[in-house]
């Protein structure tokens, strides 16, 4: 557990010439379970955004360093490619294209870049069987068309589901519990801690402390006004959610 | 009153013979057609259903006349649609090519052949054929009907079902002026699914003009879709469509290539209770040229229209839809959509779109929309952040966008191969 994963150093990210994010300092050791919070407009969608590579987001100065690589210049798709995963708060719909033909696509894509063999039709087919019944999601589900006309729990599961199938280094979950009831917050939360292992890491990005009841973090990070003021263990969110926020906000 | 003279198009009818001797009422229907086209003006951009389709590019070309010409089992394979080519009709530049083409044994009350060989009294063409293309309104309508070669007859008597696909290939090898024809009869409660393939064979920039007759009796079902794939023509096609009592037309127009077309679909929804769907799509790139030009004449009550055309525009391509719903007085109950949706995928493409509704009846559900825009750019940075490299990113949403037309055919075989199309089209995502 010692190994670092991914190294944030000093990141400044700006969005319109405006800077969201002012200096994080974050490190994510091999199998280690990160916990972001922070209320609205803290930059905790901004930092995800900027880990996976958004076009629209510019790292102004510091560096994100992936497996001891820099990745800044790296387009999101390699960033995909060498294992890391953006799970999304606003899932988008894509009308036209069936959930599996998607999968199959996006799993292919990673596989071929890493030089892997693609999955053939039946190899697919028994993977995403064993994923979609990990999230609970039917066989009508994957052959409706990406995320259109799925209620908001079955976008998230989705999102889970993605997951699973492309089997990341590295998780990056933005509010993947915002808008869920407890019953698929429960299953969402079943599939991440199935998926956990020691050379899998999680940074999950929440606005409440709720979610850590269901998936046990190693650390928690209170990010505020693009700064992180204060980092601790899994009990840091329970005081959080007892003092609020705002006590935090007196205390920097 | 010319305002453009008729040029090429013109010197076509005067040379025109045909290929053996016609019985009198044909001679007569070609003479009318000939005399209607020479008085009618051929429309420029002033006309306002063409304004955004200039035919002077056409006037100018020099066209030889139709003539037959071999061509082998292997030049018609790329056109070929596995599972629905058990029965098919091959037209070379309009003429018949009966090695080329299959009629198996057909159900009772089903008929199937090229008009050349219909032209006796039996089947009663010269009260069928031009019943409703009418060639004193329209100049192209009035061109083809002096010009054509042959074409398909499709005739499906009362009660008569064929399931089997009927494939319509019209090749066109050379620089000539084109004109097939198509004629489609649906009796009492008959069901047909018909294929228009228009096809080119050779980059000799051509014309082809075709118009095709479909007639629903009641409770008549058909199954229609045109695929134009013929790089080097310019195709203005007329499709008359008249729809009696509880009948059902779907037509899918897909325009995979063309230098410049122009499909009219006219829908007579002429019975009671008589549904259309008009679906199409198009693909178009380079500086290709594609206008799709819609009525749906709601004549009578209960009638339920559904019109979806997307279109895809690359390069310096140009799209145009301009869609009518009429909606005739005593038309009551009346359920008519509209929807058109343009993909820009370039700078310098452009999509015009004329969603027009004219409402003459009260108690009526009409609806329309139109889109004009580009591909999503959090849906591209999605698929980018599952793996997908920009290129096929944009090529699966661009699939995606082109594909909600094409799964609406309810003609698999037909629908399977243009999956496979646009697969290919779309640099085959799934490497396969």
């Amino acid at each position: 557990m010692s190994k670092p994963l991914l190294e944030i150093k000093d990141l400044h990210v700006a969005i319109d010439g405006t800077e969201i994010l002012h200096g994080i300092d974050l490190t994510i050791n091999a199998g280690e379970v990160h916990a972001i919070m922070g209320t609205n407009g803290s930059g905790k969608s901004t930092l995800t955004k900027a880990i996976a590579g958004h076009p629209d987001y510019t790292v102004t100065s510091g560096d994100i360093v992936y497996e001891g690589k820099s990745i800044l210049e790296a387009e999101p798709e390699d960033r995909a490619c060498a294992g890391i995963f953006l799970a999304f708060q606003y899932p988008v719909e894509i009308p036209g294209v069936s959930n599996m033909y998607f999968l199959r696509a996006a799993l292919n894509a990673q596989r071929k870049a890493r030089g892997e063999a693609e999955a053939s039709g039946a190899e697919f087919l028994a993977l995403i069987k064993e994923k979609a019944k990990l999230m609970d999601i039917d066989a009508g589900l994957l052959n409706r068309s990406v995320n259109e006309g799925f209620s908001g729990g079955e976008k998230k599961r989705n999102e889970i589901l993605q997951l699973a199938v492309l089997a990341p280094t590295l998780a990056v979950l933005d509010e993947t519990d915002s808008g869920l009831d407890i019953d698929a917050l429960k299953t969402v939360a079943t599939g991440v801690n199935s998926l956990r292992s020691p050379e899998r890491s999680f940074l999950l990005v929440t606005h409440y402390q709720r979610l850590l009841n269901h998936i046990q973090p190693d650390f928690v990070h209170v990010l505020l006004d693009g700064r992180i003021a204060k980092s601790g263990g899994k009990e840091l969110a329970l005081e959080l959610e007892d003092k609020g926020y705002a006590w935090l906000e007196q205390t920097v | 009153m010319t305002t453009q003279t008729h040029n090429s198009l013109q010197l076509a009818i005067d040379g025109f013979t045909p290929q053996s001797a016609e019985p009198a009422w044909l001679s007569e229907l070609r003479q009318d057609a000939a005399d209607s086209f020479a008085a009618l003006d051929v429309p420029t951009i002033r006309h306002e259903d063409w304004r955004y389709t200039n035919l002077k590019p056409l006037l100018a070309l020099k066209l030889a006349a139709a003539a037959p010409a071999r061509i082998t089992p292997d030049d018609l394979k790329p056109w070929l649609i596995e599972g629905a080519d058990e029965i098919r009709l091959v037209f070379v530049n309009g003429f018949y090519d009966s090695t080329l083409s299959r009629i198996p044994a057909l159900p009772q009350g089903v008929l199937i052949a090229p008009i050349s060989q219909l032209l006796g009294e039996e089947e009663g063409l010269p009260s069928k054929l031009a019943r409703y293309a009418d060639h004193h309104a329209q100049p192209f309508t009035a061109l083809n009907t002096a010009l054509f070669t042959d074409g398909a007859y499709i005739r499906a008597g009362q009660n008569a079902v064929l399931e089997t696909p009927v494939h319509v290939l019209y090749v066109s090898t050379g620089g000539q002026i084109n004109a097939p024809r198509t004629l489609v009869l649906a009796g009492e409660h008959a069901g047909l699914r018909l294929v228009e393939s228009f096809v080119g064979l050779s980059g000799d920039v051509r014309f082809v003009n075709t118009v095709s007759e479909v007639m629903l009796a009641a409770g008549a079902n058909v199954r229609h879709a045109k695929l134009l794939r013929d790089t080097a023509a310019t195709h203005i096609g007329w499709n008359e469509v008249r729809q009696d009592r509880d009948s059902t037309y779907t037509h899918h127009s897909i325009s995979l290539d063309a230098q410049l077309a122009r499909h009219n679909v006219n829908v007579m929804l002429a019975g009671e209770g008589a549904t259309c769907t008009l679906n199409g799509l198009v693909l178009g790139n380079d500086t290709q040229h594609i206008d799709n030009h819609l009525i749906m004449d709601h004549m009578r009550p209960r009638c339920t229209s559904n019109q979806l055309y997307r279109s895809v525009v690359d390069g310096k391509s140009h799209s145009v839809f301009s869609g009518k719903v009429i909606v005739r007085p005593g038309a009551a109950g009346t359920d008519a959509k509209q929807q058109n949706n343009n993909l820009l995928l370039s700078d310098d493409a452009r999509a015009e779109t004329k969603p027009q509704l004219e409402i003459y009846c009260d108690e009526v559900k009409c609806a329309h929309g139109a889109t004009s825009g580009q591909l999503d750019p959090d849906a591209v940075f999605f698929l980018r952040s599952r793996g997908l490299d920009t290129r096929q990113a944009r090529n699966l949403l661009t699939y995606a966008f082109a594909n909600d037309v094409v799964e609406h055919i309810k003609m698999d075989a037909v629908r399977q191969h243009l999956e496979e199309v646009m697969h290919e089209r779309f640099h085959g995502l799934l490497g396969e």
